[in-house]
């Protein structure tokens, strides 16, 4: 627990469950909320992508934080539940002509039962024996989808759909669509940072840290092992259907066992079990990963006898790769834990400690 | 001075009782009841069975036979998450806290049962969701306070020394309003300090919460300076039942923790 500004102290019990506490944390939220969603004015559309995908990817690594990091469930298929809510959406657009604010909610409760169903196992089996069943989620995934009637996934072939329309405005251009899926994440966060401070919050963390005292407490570990897997499958569900009206296209191979194990490597890398570290995990990886993109050709460039640009590409994979060993080794405990330390040394200033 | 305990009024009640793992016989056809307002104590070497009894009360095991009633409801097959809603709180051997949470939510997940915030309300943080959370806050905070520990209580469990830890331990039974408390070794481990500040809370939650308390202890100075009754378990049979003067001077209990006299020169 990260000590408090100076000068602040609780009064009350609602202070101090209080996530924002002082006047400033105030303004730098409200300040952090306006450059976000003033963000189409000043970036380059390109930029915007790139922020999109990140949001997207934030949504589903905070659903994978809640099953894994909150609840200590392994899911290696959490791409699959965000491709189980990508299809659904793009399903009821495409064939239901649902609107989006429908089509999305309902991609979010198809992830969701595709979650619950591969995490009823966890009553019975844990850890490596968990995550073996997830793959399986990962591994039928794709079967499942280009097996069914083409009419209602596309088959191997995917399923386009109509941009989203909200009255008489379609939300197709990058700007409009960066509202929609900022929105979209700002709302999934705030759920995620209320639901770690409630009973249900606690009852999940409790199941983590020791189950079997969970349940003499009255936590009935069926329901809140498989509640995990529903609520951390529902914000892939919801991630997905935003992918879907993102690229408008959704195929099988999009949501592959790859980008599963990146999630985990996200969480990783933020810090298992704080939903801030979901998102610095997230975005320090997506940054890094734009970064090795841009400098790759460059490098080319510059040491043409080092293989050129093929090689770059390849050794992102192993810079990315390496990063998470680096903080498996140097900092298992994450980027939020770092932050964290970095605030209270910030605070105690000029004494080394408290 | 102890007071006497009215025997008519019965809280938990262990009808005849066997558990055997395999051929190993683990508690033989035992009986006993815990009668409102006593802390009755088991005692017994060590396999003699104290353990898996406190697991079949607490539904880790069932019982082969016998029946276990909890004030005149049978309980003997009821799932685990259920019992805490009936009222039976219980402490444990060692360390079983939640070492990734901090003091306040250990506590707080031991009033689970006795909240209502489902994961949607939980999502929205509802007024009436924060309004149920301050609610509960007040009373885990008079439970700490109870317990002296104000100090730690936004420290992570996992930080903590062993004394303090049982004591968080305590504090989360106790969060649940427990109409029966089930403690297992609350003082192994632990220096002089630590014991008799952990007798003095038992004493008192027996007198503030008058709740009957089982409690399983290896210290016998303690088991007799604050037990009402004392049962004595050996390889699964009681031994022995009664008041703790009765116990001290009962020859089979005797015999049981120090041997006979006649077998150890048999043995040379």
């Amino acid at each position: 627990m990260a000590v408090l500004p100076c000068g602040v102290h609780s009064a009350n019990y609602s202070q101090d469950k209080a996530f924002i506490r002082t006047p400033v944390q105030w303004v730098c939220f409200i300040a952090f909320l306006l450059i976000v969603f003033a963000g189409p004015f000043f970036f380059p559309s390109r930029m915007l992508g790139i922020i999109i995908i990140t949001g997207i990817t934030i949504i589903a690594v905070v659903g994978l934080q809640i099953t894994v990091g909150l609840t200590g469930q392994i899911n290696l298929g959490q791409s699959a539940f965000m491709g189980m809510g990508a299809f659904t959406t793009a399903t009821l657009a495409a064939n239901f002509n649902l609107p989006f604010w429908l089509s999305i909610p309902a991609g979010g409760i198809g992830g969701a039962l595709l979650g619950a169903i591969f995490g009823i196992p966890a009553l019975r089996v844990k850890g490596f024996y968990l995550a073996l069943t997830s793959l399986a989620a990962q591994i039928l995934f794709p079967l499942l989808i280009t097996r069914m009637p083409s009419k209602w996934f596309g088959g191997p072939n995917g399923l386009g759909l109509a941009p989203a329309k909200i009255g008489g405005f379609t939300l197709q251009s990058d700007q409009s669509l960066y509202y929609l899926i900022m929105g979209v994440t700002v709302i999934m966060l705030f759920f995620a940072f209320n639901l770690t401070r409630s009973r249900v919050g606690r009852a999940l963390m409790a199941v983590r840290d020791n189950d079997i005292v969970a349940e003499i407490m009255g936590v009935n570990l069926f329901t809140y092992k498989t509640l995990a897997f529903a609520i951390g499958s529902l914000y892939a569900g919801i991630a997905g259907g935003l992918w879907a009206y993102y690229l408008r296209y959704v195929m099988a191979e999009q949501f592959n066992l790859w980008s599963s194990v990146w999630y985990l490597g996200m969480i990783i890398v933020g810090g298992v079990g704080s939903i801030l570290g979901a998102i610095l995990g997230t975005v320090f990886l997506r940054a890094l990963q734009e970064l090795i993109t841009i400098a790759g050709p460059w490098f080319g460039q510059v040491f043409p006898q080092a293989g050129g640009e093929a090689l770059w590409y390849s050794g992102m994979n192993i810079v990315l790769g390496g990063v998470i060993i680096l903080f498996l080794i140097f900092e298992p405990k994450g980027l939020a834990h770092r932050w964290n330390v970095l605030k209270h040394s910030f605070r105690i200033w000029p004494y080394p400690y408290l | 001075m102890k007071k006497e305990i009215q025997t008519a009024n019965s809280s938990l009640a262990v009808d005849k009782v066997s558990l055997s793992f395999g051929k190993i016989l683990v508690i033989n056809n035992v009986s006993f009841q815990v009668y409102e307002g006593e802390i009755l104590s088991i005692i017994g070497p060590n396999g003699a069975g104290k353990t898996s009894l406190l697991n079949c009360l607490s539904g880790f095991y069932q019982p082969d036979s016998g029946r276990i009633t909890y004030k005149g409801q049978e309980i003997t097959k009821i799932p685990i998450h259920r019992r805490a809603s009936l009222g039976i709180g219980r402490t444990f051997q060692g360390l079983q806290l939640f070492p990734g949470m901090t003091v306040i939510n250990n506590i707080m997940s031991g009033r689970h049962i006795l909240m209502k915030t489902n994961f949607l309300q939980a999502f929205l943080h509802w007024p009436w969701v924060h309004r149920e959370e301050i609610a509960h806050r007040e009373v885990v905070e008079e439970i700490i306070d109870f317990l002296e520990m104000e100090a730690i209580r936004h420290e992570l469990v996992g930080n903590l020394g062993y004394g303090l830890r049982k004591r968080v331990d305590l504090a989360r039974a106790l969060a649940l309003e427990p109409k029966i408390l089930i403690m297992d070794e609350p003082m192994a481990g632990m220096n002089m300090e630590e014991k008799e500040d952990m007798a003095r809370f038992i004493i008192d939650i027996e007198e503030f919460k008058s709740i009957p308390i089982i409690l399983v202890e290896h210290d016998m100075e303690v088991v007799m300076d604050i037990s009402n009754r004392i049962m004595v378990l050996d390889w699964g049979n009681v031994i022995a039942e009664g008041k703790p003067e009765e116990i001290r001077t009962n020859p089979a209990v005797i015999k049981a923790y120090l041997g006979d006299a006649d077998e150890e020169v048999n043995h040379y």
